[in-house]
């Protein structure tokens, strides 16, 4: 796979305007999408559990290789 | 004349004993020859067995090994989400913010840069991007330890990534 890199800001009442100012001159415009610190512990929660669910079939997938084929050290 | 009956009786006696004799040894013999031959296919049943018995024993011992190391590579993929979750738990995300919003962002993104990059390694790419220009800022602005000094990448922009994937 070939992931693209993804960028967060930590947005609070205290630098706000700050953000403001940074983002708009990154990006142009002012307009982003906002998640909640428990949506986004949930959205990391859930890649957690695809991270394992990936890593767990890749797994299978070696050990079923290492199965049926002859010789085998278990790797 | 007597005498001479006397004389066919008993040479009739003995052709009839050795016909005899002769069908018996001819059958003896056969016997032998059925019973060598079923001995040398039980000999290579036996032989067949064994190597069976072996070929499924070594089977058996094989598939132990690799059923234990799956449960442990098993085991090993949750250590992540275990980790995670007990981070959070720990950590309140909103005091931390209120805290100091730009070194929980930085942590925030140097561990989703990280995380992707391990999602690339799992999946066989060996050829991944340098960190982002944006996210070395971040790391040397919060002071940490983990910033990659051999990142070269001076894109400001999320959205593009250099490198090629290979599956």
């Amino acid at each position: 796979m070939q992931l693209t890199d993804t960028r967060v800001f930590v947005v609070t009442k205290d630098n706000y305007d700050e953000f403001v100012k940074e983002f708009t001159e990154v990006y142009g415009e002012l307009a982003f999408v906002a998640l909640s610190m428990k949506d986004y512990e949930n959205l990391a929660l859930n890649i957690a559990e695809i991270k394992r669910y990936l890593q767990q079939q890749t797994e299978i997938i070696v050990y079923y290789e290492n199965a049926v084929t002859e010789k085998s050290d278990g790797d | 004349m007597l005498r001479i009956y006397a004389i066919l009786v008993i040479v009739g006696l003995l052709g009839g004993v050795g016909y005899a004799a002769r069908s018996y040894y001819h059958d003896t013999q056969n016997t032998i020859k059925v019973l060598q031959g079923n001995n040398a296919k039980l000999e290579i049943a036996a032989e067949t067995a064994e190597a069976s018995t072996k070929a499924l024993q070594a089977d058996m011992i094989k598939n132990a090994a690799l059923t234990k190391k799956l449960q442990s590579q098993l085991q090993k993929a949750e250590a992540y989400g275990d980790e995670l979750r007990a981070k959070l738990n720990k950590l309140n995300l909103v005091v931390e913010a209120l805290k100091d919003a730009k070194v929980l962002e930085g942590k925030m993104n140097g561990a989703t840069a990280k995380l992707w990059r391990e999602f690339m390694g799992d999946t066989g790419n060996t050829n991944q991007p340098d960190l982002p220009e944006w996210l070395q800022r971040s790391e040397t602005g919060t002071g940490s330890e983990d910033s990659n000094p051999d990142t070269k990448d001076s894109d400001t922009n999320s959205n593009t990534t250099e490198g090629s994937a290979t599956n």
